[in-house]
């Protein structure tokens, strides 16, 4: 009973540039669509997403943190009732270094299945990561991620 | 053998449908972010498609199955040498299918691809979904930056 997305991509940067990129609300920002992101990053503290105008869009907490190598977040959609109601969910982040580049792995999973959670993130990942790494190999994120 | 496996994967680039079409189909595009190989086919519907090493050996052919430039291409894909015992297995299970889709979104180009097969737990789609991740965030990077990824223009020692 569970549901599961995995997605790697492979970036030419270090390994400490793509933790940043990852948890630094000022990089988040360029390649995020908009959003933000607030934790301290350390095993137990809370974490949250936030739209532009400050709203909640998931949040939950720090499960793990091993930078600049793995982090796990405990999630929950906060925004929509239907994602909402299926619970906390689990996104594993592994960077590995793969030669001269960093492999960046994304799994998420959550006990439900066919879980609507799942299927939404489906979706967004592999726009977030494109602009994620178009940003850290050119220095700009694709366009309509951020305020121009 | 029945039953079925699938690889889908979505990457979205800067750049356009034509240069994206050509870089998946062009010997001088694949060589710098595929592991050095090349392909030769007309690209067009009915004619026969073929992967080769760089060095000139025949690794996976097929043919072209649909062909509508520069938004979708679908082809079959078997693995061709049988040499060792994972490559004879992989042959064995026939013709594979893949589909590249080439859409205008709002962040650029976005390529899907999906390669997919009528076995259960088949060997090819899990020795291509640990391959496709590199060779199609190569391509991004090659035509984002005009420098592929480091190291992805070789072939792996002893294949």
């Amino acid at each position: 009973m569970s549901s599961k997305y995995v997605y790697v991509t492979y970036i030419r940067t270090s390994p400490q540039k793509l933790w940043d990129a990852l948890t630094r609300p000022e990089f988040l920002k360029k390649y995020w669509f908009n959003m933000t992101q607030e934790s301290d990053w350390t095993p137990g503290s809370s974490w949250k997403m936030l739209f532009e105008d400050g709203r909640v869009a998931d949040a939950g907490e720090i499960l793990e943190s091993d930078p600049p190598r793995r982090l796990v977040i405990k999630w929950r959609n906060e925004f929509r009732p239907e994602l909402t109601a299926e619970g906390y969910s689990r996104c594993v982040y592994d960077l590995t270094p793969d030669g001269d580049v960093m492999r960046l792995t994304i799994t998420h999973t959550i006990d439900v299945d066919n879980a609507k959670l799942i299927e939404a993130v489906s979706g967004g990942w592999p726009r977030i990561l494109s602009s994620l790494k178009t940003f850290l190999e050119g220095g700009t994120p694709l366009p309509r991620t951020h305020q121009s | 053998m029945a039953g079925h496996s699938k690889f889908v994967y979505v990457i979205v680039i800067r750049s356009t449908r034509e240069k994206i079409w050509e870089a998946l189909t062009q010997p001088e595009f694949t060589r710098q972010y595929w592991a050095g190989t090349y392909q030769k086919s007309e690209w067009t519907r009915g004619s026969p498609w073929q992967v080769f090493t760089p060095d000139g050996r025949l690794w996976d052919a097929g043919e072209i199955i649909e062909s509508d430039y520069p938004s979708k291409l679908v082809l079959t894909w078997r693995k061709e040498p049988s040499g060792t015992p994972f490559l004879a297995e992989m042959h064995a299970e026939g013709f594979s299918r893949l589909t590249y889709t080439l859409q205008e979104v709002d962040l650029g180009v976005q390529l899907t691809l999906t390669h997919e097969m009528a076995v259960e737990g088949s060997k090819l789609i899990g020795a291509v979904s640990e391959g496709w991740p590199s060779v199609l965030s190569s391509l991004k990077t090659l035509l984002e930056t005009g420098t592929a990824l480091p190291n992805s223009e070789k072939w792996p020692e002893g294949l």
